[in-house]
């Protein structure tokens, strides 16, 4: 009887572990960390409509879309809105020629060998993964970039090798 | 409904034929001239280098959990003054039949469309069964979680996954490589031609003795070594039908220890 109490613990213990760890993973939709500068999107691509790869400029060229060097941000900032508060913090990091230490809102796990380049000279929009980042004050994750979810969009677009694990996993 | 089981039996009917990598685009082959080996283990290190290979140390090498995807065999023959010393460099042979892949519960062994074996690290559970079914001793298991000390994180290849503990390994080909030169080269609208892809131990050799290419292309450096009378490979008997190409050393027979296989 002793034995068959235990066994059943440790069952429910694996159950709720598995729950857990699934909800867990679900939770990453809609994470919006803070920034150490309190940079909005809206402002620059909703308002001012620049375009996404004037500042992410590997995107199109290189696996990473790359967060902008400081040296991009000063380049308009130096004469633009300079008595902002957080355009000050921005001038700080500058003076101590420090980078930024952005928080990333779209983390890959180490196994998944993601390309840029290919997805945007195949034609997607940065939207279509990324969602409508041109309307957000702090940049919020939509997707839960779990496998299910790429693997969908390979096959809607019927992708040569799309389905193959070694075309993501290397 | 029928027609449709026919075809999927046809289909994976010709994944079990060997040679059926003919019709892919791509049949990577590697042709190591063993007349050039000189055993000095550049290979060796350039693969450790690439691949992002943990250094085991000495007493996980002593209990055979040693970690190179690429060993130098040693081979002696005669006695002194007379003495030949043979070398034969080892990787994963990209068997077209390979018997690693029947073992696989989980399917993280598997041919991909160019025909190489590949390692799925997010699949494997690590059963060890594709271990013990190679033929060529080349897979490899992480017992652990290795760590690098540091500053020596920061010289790991960012275009290879680090390996966790419980996954099996082997060479890939450098299929980073590959790859890069496959999206090169869908820029430029071609193939990839011959000598856009060198593997890091091709790269590495300084005797050149070890040459990659595509078989496919009848103009490749590889298909014209692949003509070579010195050609053989590796337990053939088996019918494993391996992508990599020796070409055997000759000796000289008459100081030799009076054989010819060399």
């Amino acid at each position: 009887m002793k034995n068959l109490i235990v066994n059943f613990i440790i069952l429910v213990i694996f159950v709720v572990t598995l729950g857990v760890g699934y909800l867990i993973a679900d939770q990453y939709i809609g994470r919006a960390p803070e920034q150490p500068i309190n940079f909005s999107h809206k402002i620059h691509a909703g308002t001012n409509e620049i375009p996404c790869m004037y500042c992410h400029i590997y995107a199109e060229r290189a696996k990473v879309s790359g967060a902008p060097n400081v040296q991009r941000c000063m380049g308009c900032h130096k004469i633009i809105k300079t008595e902002s508060p957080e355009i000050k913090k921005l001038a700080g990091y500058w003076e101590r020629q420090e980078p930024i230490p952005w928080i990333k809102v779209h983390n890959l796990p180490d196994h998944v060998d993601f390309t840029h380049k290919r997805h945007i000279k195949a034609g997607r929009k940065c939207q279509e993964c990324h969602g409508p980042v041109e309307t957000m004050d702090r940049v919020t994750r939509v997707a839960s970039l779990k496998m299910g979810w790429c693997l969908k969009c390979h096959a809607k677009y019927n992708v040569k090798n799309g389905r193959e694990c070694w075309t993501c996993h290397i | 409904m029928s027609g449709i089981l026919t075809k999927l039996k046809d289909k994976l009917q010709s994944y079990r034929v060997p040679g059926y990598r003919t019709k892919f685009e791509y049949k990577w082959t590697m042709v190591v001239d063993l007349d050039r080996c000189n055993g000095c283990e550049a290979c060796v290190v350039a693969c450790y280098a690439e691949n992002n290979l943990p250094v085991v140390g000495k007493r996980d090498c002593d209990i055979s959990r040693r970690f190179s995807w690429i060993r130098i065999e040693r081979y002696i023959e005669g006695e002194y003054p007379d003495v030949k010393v043979k070398f034969i460099p080892i990787m994963c042979q990209h068997c077209d039949a390979a018997p690693c892949e029947l073992g696989c519960p989980v399917y993280a062994t598997y041919h991909n469309q160019d025909g190489l074996n590949v390692q799925v690290y997010n699949r494997c559970v690590g059963t060890f069964t594709c271990a013990t079914y190679c033929t060529y001793d080349v897979r490899r298991f992480n017992w652990f979680t290795y760590k690098w000390d540091s500053p020596l994180e920061q010289q790991l290849n960012p275009d290879v996954t680090v390996r966790e503990m419980g996954v099996m390994e082997k060479c890939t080909f450098c299929i980073q490589r590959i790859r890069v030169a496959k999206d090169t080269a869908k820029d430029e609208g071609r193939k990839v031609t011959d000598g856009d892809v060198q593997t890091a131990c091709m790269q590495s050799c300084p005797t050149d003795a070890i040459t990659f290419g595509d078989l496919n292309d009848p103009n490749s450096k590889v298909s014209k070594l692949a003509k070579s009378p010195r050609r053989y490979r590796l337990l053939e008997e088996l019918n494993t039908d391996p992508s990599v190409i020796y070409l055997k050393r000759v000796m000289d027979e008459k100081k030799g220890h009076g054989s010819s296989h060399g």
